[in-house]
């Protein structure tokens, strides 16, 4: 739908004149679009590191740190999150056009919601305090499914890079 | 050291097989993709043992964190493999680029903290009674770890933004050089 031309355009036009738009795109202070992009990285390292950790653990790796342990570790994934979310943001404010017309960023988007969901639902089944009865077999599918949406949410944001079809709304189509 | 780099320039400009299979439609996207799972997977594990170091996690000998070792390994290796062949690509763009230049010097100092660690301190901090006492030494190498990491990940992140662009004749002259005349 959003790759129909035109139908959001006017949308994207005013996020693309807005000062912070300007600044992101025009400045050429490593502290502009450059350090977004590291943040969204040490971000990316933070959350998703971590969560690989505790899959690889469920699946068997290190099996002599108990499970549980792992929700110490929450706090330091959701400030990934977070991070992720703020700098995710910024960046869709420096190029509004060239992510929502790509159908590869709505794949993303959807990996790191079910990725997410999938945090929460391990979340409830092994890192509480009073842990219920064992489903080890379910969770380790979790744990799977974790991993598989993570990666795939990494190679679709990296190939935004070269998936896109229009880079603003005001410099046209290709 | 501006000799030692040109050496290494034209060593690795003598990969040109790499060099063609990276200039494939998807083959650099691809390898990419992989360094940045592989940037999870070795930051992740480390972070991991960092924190426990750090005393995030009571309780828990440092003994069981080190299993995770093989998926810093694994990260790593990904890495090191996928990085090669970036260089191998276009080895002018990352030996003469200052940000390519603090990344290393990153790699190296956070190197230097493990082999330091595992020669001094770990001794005290891997025997049952040191559960929850951890020596000053074991918080100074997790922290410096994860600084040394997270700045191997922003340098890294840095480097599209400092292609070199050949020599203009007034580079300042430094410990490196950022071209070669």
């Amino acid at each position: 739908m959003l790759r129909t031309p035109g139908m959001f355009d006017p949308f994207f036009v005013w996020i693309e004149s807005t000062a912070l738009n300007r600044w992101l795109v025009e400045s050429t202070s490593v502290f502009a679009f450059p350090m977004v992009l590291a943040v969204h990285t040490i971000g990316l390292a933070l959350l998703v590191g971590l969560n690989a950790a505790l899959d690889f653990r469920i699946l068997g790796v290190a099996p002599h740190i108990p499970v549980a342990e792992f929700r110490r570790f929450l706090p330091v994934m959701w400030a990934g999150f977070w991070l992720n979310a703020a700098s995710g943001v910024l960046l869709l404010i420096a190029y509004p056009t060239k992510a929502l017309t790509n159908p590869v960023f709505y794949l993303k988007l959807g990996l790191i919601g079910v990725a997410t969901a999938i945090l929460l639902a391990v979340r409830r089944r092994v890192l509480a305090e009073q842990i219920p009865a064992p489903q080890a077999g379910r969770v380790k599918l979790l744990a799977v499914a974790s991993l598989v949406c993570w990666a795939g949410a990494i190679v679709a944001g990296r190939l935004l890079a070269y998936t896109y079809n229009r880079l603003t709304a005001a410099g046209g189509f290709e | 050291m501006a000799n030692f780099q040109h050496w290494l320039e034209q060593t690795l400009r003598g990969a040109d097989t790499v060099a063609a299979l990276m200039q494939t439609q998807w083959a650099w996207p691809i390898a990419e993709s992989v360094h940045f799972i592989g940037l999870t997977l070795l930051f992740g594990s480390i972070a991991a043992w960092d924190l426990r170091l750090l005393g995030i996690v009571k309780g828990v000998p440092i003994a069981a964190f080190h299993r995770l070792v093989p998926l810093s390994v694994l990260g790593f290796t990904l890495n090191a493999a996928t990085g090669s062949m970036f260089l191998m690509t276009f080895p002018d763009q990352y030996i003469y680029n200052p940000a390519f230049h603090l990344k290393v010097l990153f790699l190296g100092l956070a190197g230097a903290n493990v082999l330091l660690f595992y020669a001094t301190t770990y001794r005290r901090v891997d025997v049952p009674g040191a559960r929850d006492s951890i020596p000053i030494g074991a918080r100074v190498a997790g922290v410096t770890s994860l600084v040394c990491w997270m700045a191997v990940i922003i340098f890294g992140r840095l480097i599209t933004f400092y292609r070199p662009n050949g020599c203009t004749g007034d580079e300042a002259i430094t410990f490196l050089a950022r071209c070669f005349p």
